[in-house]
C-alpha cells in the first residue's frame, strides 16, 4: 500500500508550507515534496507605483528580513536611474544590513534551531520551543535576548523601525545616525562581541555532540548561490557567485543574472524552483543562505570571522554539502556581522550629514539590485519609465532560492531514513535539557 | 517576552511545534483568544480563518493585513488571473516551456483581497504594520485580566544608572522614574530615554518625586511632545488598555472624557503618585488638544504652521527635508493627518513621511479627495485641491496603500 506522510504545517518556519513524502509498497521513497502554499504577487501590485515607493511596500514580503527588502529595491531604482549615493549613506546601509544579519542569525540559532538540538529530536512538541529553552537555561536565554535586542535596536535606530524600515531613499539615507545613539551602541558593542564568542562556543559544542548527524545525514551535493565582493564575503554589495558541487567558483555581474539563474515553475509549490541555468533543471538545483555564502567566500571580511572560516574548512574541507553545517556557517557570518558593526560604529561617516544625494532625477531604465538577506541572495530587477513609475518588477527572493534545494535534501534524507534506516545506528548525545 | 510564561500557547506555527491537526482536533470554542494575522490571499487562508473562529472565543484581527488587507490589497486593481500570469508565466527568469499556475496540493487564490471581518466575525482590532509591541502586551495583559508585573516596594530610580548627576529630571526632562515600580530591564534609561511608567506604580516613591511633581504642577510649560505623550504614560501606568484600533473596552481618553477620570484597578497608591496622576488627568480633561489624540500628527514631534509652505508636491527622493518642520509643509505627501494614531510617529522621526499603515481615520469612497481637503485646511499648503491631486500620479499607491481592500466603493479588476 502506498503511504503518504504529511507534515502540515512545517513549524518554526517563517512562512506557510508543508512536507509530503510518498512511500511505495516496497518501502521505497516515491516522492518528496515541499509545498509552499502562499504567495502574494508583489511583482504585480508594485506596477504603477512610484519607484521610490517600492522600497516602502516590499519590506512586507518578510517580517524577519524587511531590511534587505528595503535596501535592495532602493539599490535597484538607483541602478535604473543612474544615481550615486554618498559614502556615509553606503556605510549606514552596510551597518543596517549587518545589524539585521546579526539579530536574524541569532533569532534563527536560538529560537528556531536550538530547541531541536538542546532538547533533542524526540522531545515533546509542546516543550520543543524557545520559551522552554529560556526557562530551562536562563543564563543562555538572557544572553540570547540581549543579543537579539541589540541587533533589533540598532535596526530601529538607523531604519526608523526595526520591522519595515523607512530610512533609505533613492539617493542615500533620510538621516545620519545621531551621535548620542552611536555612542550608546558603541558602549555595548564589546559585550556583544563577547556574547558572540560564547555563542560560537555553544554552537561548536552542539556540532561536536551531533557530529554523527552533521557528517552523515542530509549530505547532499548541490550547486550554491552566494555573493562576494572581489571574492570576499559581503552581504550588502558584490557579484553573484555560483559554486559547483565540485567547488569551482563562477562570478556573474548582477546585471547578467538571467545567464546564471533560472526559475522552474513546479506543479506543487507556489515558491518556484531555482537552478543554475547552464547546468539545466533539475541537475543545476542550488542552495543559498549561510552554507552557500561560506562555500562561495574566498575569505571573510573581518579577522575573527576569517579565523572561524579557516576552522570550519579544516574540519569539513573547502566545500561543504552538509545540510546540518548551515548552523555552523550561520555562526561564522554572525561573527563577521558583529565585527563589522563595531568597525562601522567607529567610523565618523555614519554621523555625517552628507547622507543623501540631493539632485536625484528619474529616468527611463532597467535596474538590478542585489544584497544577501539572512536567508539567501535577494534580487530586485525593476523597470522604470521616464517619470519614475515602476512598469515591471521581477523578484528573486531569498528563501525562494532554497526551495528546490530543500526538496532535494528532503528526498535524499527521506531515502536515508526510510530505505537505508540510517537513523537507527546514529549516535545522538544526551539532551542538554531533559 | 514577559507575558509569555503566563500563556498556554496552543497553536503558533512560527514558534511552537503543534501541527494543524492538533488545532482541528480541539472542541469548538476551546481556545480563549486567537490572534489572526496576514492577508487572505488563498482559499486555505479563508479556511484557516474560519477554523480559528470556530475554535476561539475571541478573535483579534491582528495587524494591518487582517484589519485592512495591507499592501496586498493593491492587487485588487487587476483581475487575479493577471497577477497569476505575471508570477507563474511572465516572469523573466522562468524557463519552463509552458509554465502555468501550480495546482497539485495547492489551495488556489481568492479573486480579491478582503479584510478578515468580511470573512468571519471579529471581536477586536489591533492595526499597524507592524503593530506596536506595546499594543500586543496591553492586549494580552488586558485579556489575562491582571498586571503581570508586581507592584514593587521601591521606585525605578533605585535601579536607574542615571541616578546621579545625569538624572534626566535634573536636566529638565520628564521622567516618571520616581513613582514607577522597579523590576524592568531599565532599557529606557540605559538608552538615555526617560522612564515612561510602563511597569506601573511602586509602593513607595523616590526622593526625586518632588522634581517630577514640580514639572507636572507646571504642566503647561512642558514641551508639546511631552504633553502629547501624557496620555500614553497614564494608560501604561494605570494599566488601562491603550491602542489605536483596539476597541475592546475603549481607551483612556474616552474614559477621561466621559467620566472625568480613568478607572484603575490599582489601590493604595502613595499620595504623591495619586497627586501626580490626578494632575495629569485634570490636564488631559481640560485641554481638548491633548485628549483629541486621534491621528498620527497628534504624536508627531514636527511643527505645524511652520516657516515652510507646500508650493508643489515633491516626490520622496527630492532634496532632503529638515527635521523640524511638518513634512507636508515642506512639500511631501505625508499621510499623518488622515491616519490613525498608535505608532508614535516613528517614520517622521527619521525624516520619512507617513504612508498610512495604521489605517484611515475615516472611511470615505474617495480617499485622495479627503486627503487633499484635510491637508489644505490644516497645513501651510499654497496649492488648490486640483493642483495637489494632479501632481500625484499614483493615487491608489499614495492614498490607499494599506487599505484599498477595505474600500467597498472600489471596484478594480481591470
Amino acid at each position: 500500500m502506498v503511504k503518504e506522510i504529511e507534515v502540515e504545517p512545517v513549524t518554526r518556519l517563517e512562512g506557510h508550507g508543508g512536507l509530503r513524502i510518498v512511500l511505495g509498497d516496497d518501502g521505497k521513497v516515491k516522492d518528496a515534496q515541499f509545498n509552499i502554499t502562499s504567495t502574494r504577487f508583489f511583482e504585480k501590485f508594485c506596477e504603477g507605483r512610484y519607484c521610490e515607493h517600492v522600497p516602502r511596500i516590499t519590506p512586507r514580503i518578510c517580517g524577519i528580513c524587511p531590511i534587505p527588502h528595503h535596501l535592495t529595491p532602493t539599490k535597484a531604482v538607483e541602478d535604473a536611474w543612474g544615481v550615486e549615493i554618498p559614502e556615509p549613506a553606503y556605510k549606514l546601509r552596510q551597518l543596517l544590513q549587518n545589524a539585521k544579519q546579526y539579530s536574524s542569525h541569532l533569532l534563527h540559532f536560538y529560537a528556531l534551531a536550538a530547541p531541536d538540538f538542546l532538547l533533542g529530536p524526540f522531545a515533546d512538541p509542546a516543550l520543543r520551543n524557545v520559551v522552554h529553552v529560556i526557562n530551562k537555561m536562563p543564563d543562555v536565554g538572557a544572553m540570547a535576548l540581549k543579543m537579539m535586542d541589540f541587533g533589533q535596536k540598532l535596526c530601529a535606530e538607523i531604519g526608523g523601525k526595526s520591522v519595515h524600515p523607512i530610512s533609505a531613499i533613492v539617493g542615500g539615507m533620510k538621516k545620519p545616525m545621531d551621535e548620542d545613539a552611536r555612542d550608546r551602541f558603541l558602549r555595548q558593542v564589546d559585550e556583544q562581541i563577547e556574547f558572540t564568542k560564547k555563542t560560537v562556543d555553544i554552537g561548536l559544542k552542539v556540532v561536536e555532540d551531533y557530529w554523527d548527524v552533521v557528517a552523515n545525514v542530509g549530505v547532499v551535493p548541490t550547486y550554491y548561490l552566494g555573493m562576494t565582493k572581489n571574492g570576499v564575503h559581503d552581504i550588502y554589495d558584490g557579484d553573484i557567485r555560483i559554486v559547483t558541487p565540485e567547488g569551482e567558483k563562477i562570478d556573474y555581474d548582477v546585471h547578467n543574472y538571467l545567464d546564471a539563474l533560472g526559475e522552474h515553475i513546479p506543479e506543487h509549490s507556489y515558491a518556484t524552483h531555482m537552478y543554475y541555468k547552464p547546468a539545466g533543471y533539475p541537475e543545476g538545483i542550488y542552495r543559498a543562505n549561510t552554507l552557500a555564502m561560506i562555500n562561495a567566500a574566498d575569505k571573510m571580511a573581518t579577522p575573527l570571522a576569517d579565523e572561524a572560516l579557516k576552522a570550519f574548512r579544516e574540519k569539513i574541507g573547502p566545500i561543504s554539502h552538509h545540510t546540518f553545517a548551515y548552523h555552523w556557517a550561520r555562526l561564522i557570518e554572525t561573527v563577521e556581522s558583529i565585527e563589522l558593526i563595531k568597525t562601522l560604529l567607529e567610523d565618523p561617516d555614519i554621523v555625517s550629514p552628507d547622507c543623501k544625494t540631493l539632485d536625484v532625477e528619474p529616468k527611463e531604465g532597467v535596474g538590478v539590485g542585489v544584497t544577501e538577506a539572512p536567508r539567501g541572495l535577494l534580487l530586485y530587477n525593476i523597470w522604470s519609465d521616464a517619470d519614475g513609475i515602476c512598469k515591471k518588477l521581477n523578484l528573486l527572493v531569498a528563501t525562494n532560492h532554497n526551495i528546490a534545494g530543500i526538496e532535494k535534501s528532503l528526498m535524499h534524507t527521506a531515502k536515508q531514513v526510510f530505505e537505508d534506516k540510517a537513523l537507527e545506528g546514529l549516535k545522538l548525545p544526551d539532551p542538554w535539557i531533559k | 517576552m514577559p507575558v509569555l510564561p503566563a500563556l498556554d500557547i496552543v497553536y503558533w506555527p512560527a514558534v511552537v511545534d503543534f501541527k494543524h491537526d492538533s488545532l482541528k482536533a480541539r472542541p469548538d470554542g476551546d481556545i480563549l483568544v486567537g490572534f489572526v494575522e496576514g492577508s487572505l490571499r488563498t482559499n486555505e487562508d479563508i479556511e484557516n480563518a474560519k477554523l480559528m473562529r470556530n475554535k476561539c472565543q475571541l478573535i483579534i484581527s491582528f495587524g494591518s493585513c487582517s484589519c485592512y488587507g495591507n499592501v496586498h490589497g493593491l492587487a485588487n486593481q487587476w483581475d487575479i488571473q493577471k497577477a497569476i500570469n505575471r508570477k507563474f508565466v511572465g516572469a523573466e527568469s522562468i524557463t519552463n516551456e509552458s509554465p502555468h499556475e501550480p495546482k497539485e496540493h495547492m489551495p488556489g487564490f481568492t479573486d480579491k483581497i478582503v479584510p478578515l471581518d468580511e470573512v468571519i466575525k471579529v471581536d477586536a482590532y489591533i492595526s499597524g504594520c507592524p503593530p506596536k509591541p506595546e499594543a500586543i502586551v496591553s492586549a494580552v495583559q488586558f485579556l489575562l485580566g491582571q498586571k503581570p508585573f508586581p507592584m514593587n516596594e521601591s521606585a525605578f530610580c533605585a535601579d536607574c544608572i542615571l541616578n546621579n548627576e545625569n538624572c534626566l529630571l535634573e536636566h529638565g526632562k520628564l521622567c516618571f522614574g520616581p513613582i514607577t515600580s522597579t523590576g524592568c530591564t531599565l532599557k529606557c534609561t540605559n538608552n538615555g530615554d526617560p522612564c515612561v511608567g510602563c511597569f506601573g506604580p511602586s509602593k513607595s516613591v523616590s526622593n526625586r518625586v518632588g522634581k517630577l511633581n514640580d514639572m507636572i504642577t507646571n504642566i503647561n510649560q512642558l514641551s508639546s511632545g511631552d504633553k502629547k505623550n501624557l496620555y500614553e504614560f497614564l494608560s501604561l501606568f494605570l494599566n488601562v488598555p491603550l491602542m489605536a484600533g483596539f476597541d475592546l473596552s475603549g481607551d483612556i481618553l474616552k474614559q477621561i472624557k466621559i467620566k472625568g477620570e480613568a478607572k484603575t484597578t490599582l489601590t493604595n497608591l502613595p499620595s504623591e503618585t495619586e497627586e501626580i496622576s490626578s494632575k495629569i488627568m485634570k490636564f488631559l480633561r481640560d485641554n481638548r488638544d491633548f485628549t483629541e489624540i486621534s491621528t498620527v500628527c497628534d504624536t508627531c514631534p514636527r511643527i505645524i504652521n511652520s516657516n515652510s509652505t507646500m508650493t508643489k508636491v515633491k516626490r520622496d527622493y527630492e532634496g532632503l527635508p529638515n527635521m523640524d518642520d511638518c513634512l507636508i509643509e515642506q512639500g511631501y505627501i505625508c499621510m499623518g493627518p488622515v491616519t490613525k494614531a498608535g505608532c508614535g510617529g516613528l517614520c517622521m522621526r527619521v525624516n520619512a513621511p507617513c504612508t498610512g499603515c495604521f489605517g484611515q481615520t475615516e472611511w470615505v469612497a474617495d480617499q485622495a479627495s479627503r486627503y487633499a481637503d484635510v491637508a489644505i485646511k490644516g497645513f501651510n499648503v499654497a496649492l488648490s485641491k486640483d493642483e495637489l491631486l494632479s501632481q500625484v500620479k499614483d493615487h491608489l499607491g499614495t492614498f490607499q496603500k494599506f487599505t484599498l481592500a477595505s474600500n467597498k466603493a472600489y471596484k478594480g479588476g481591470e
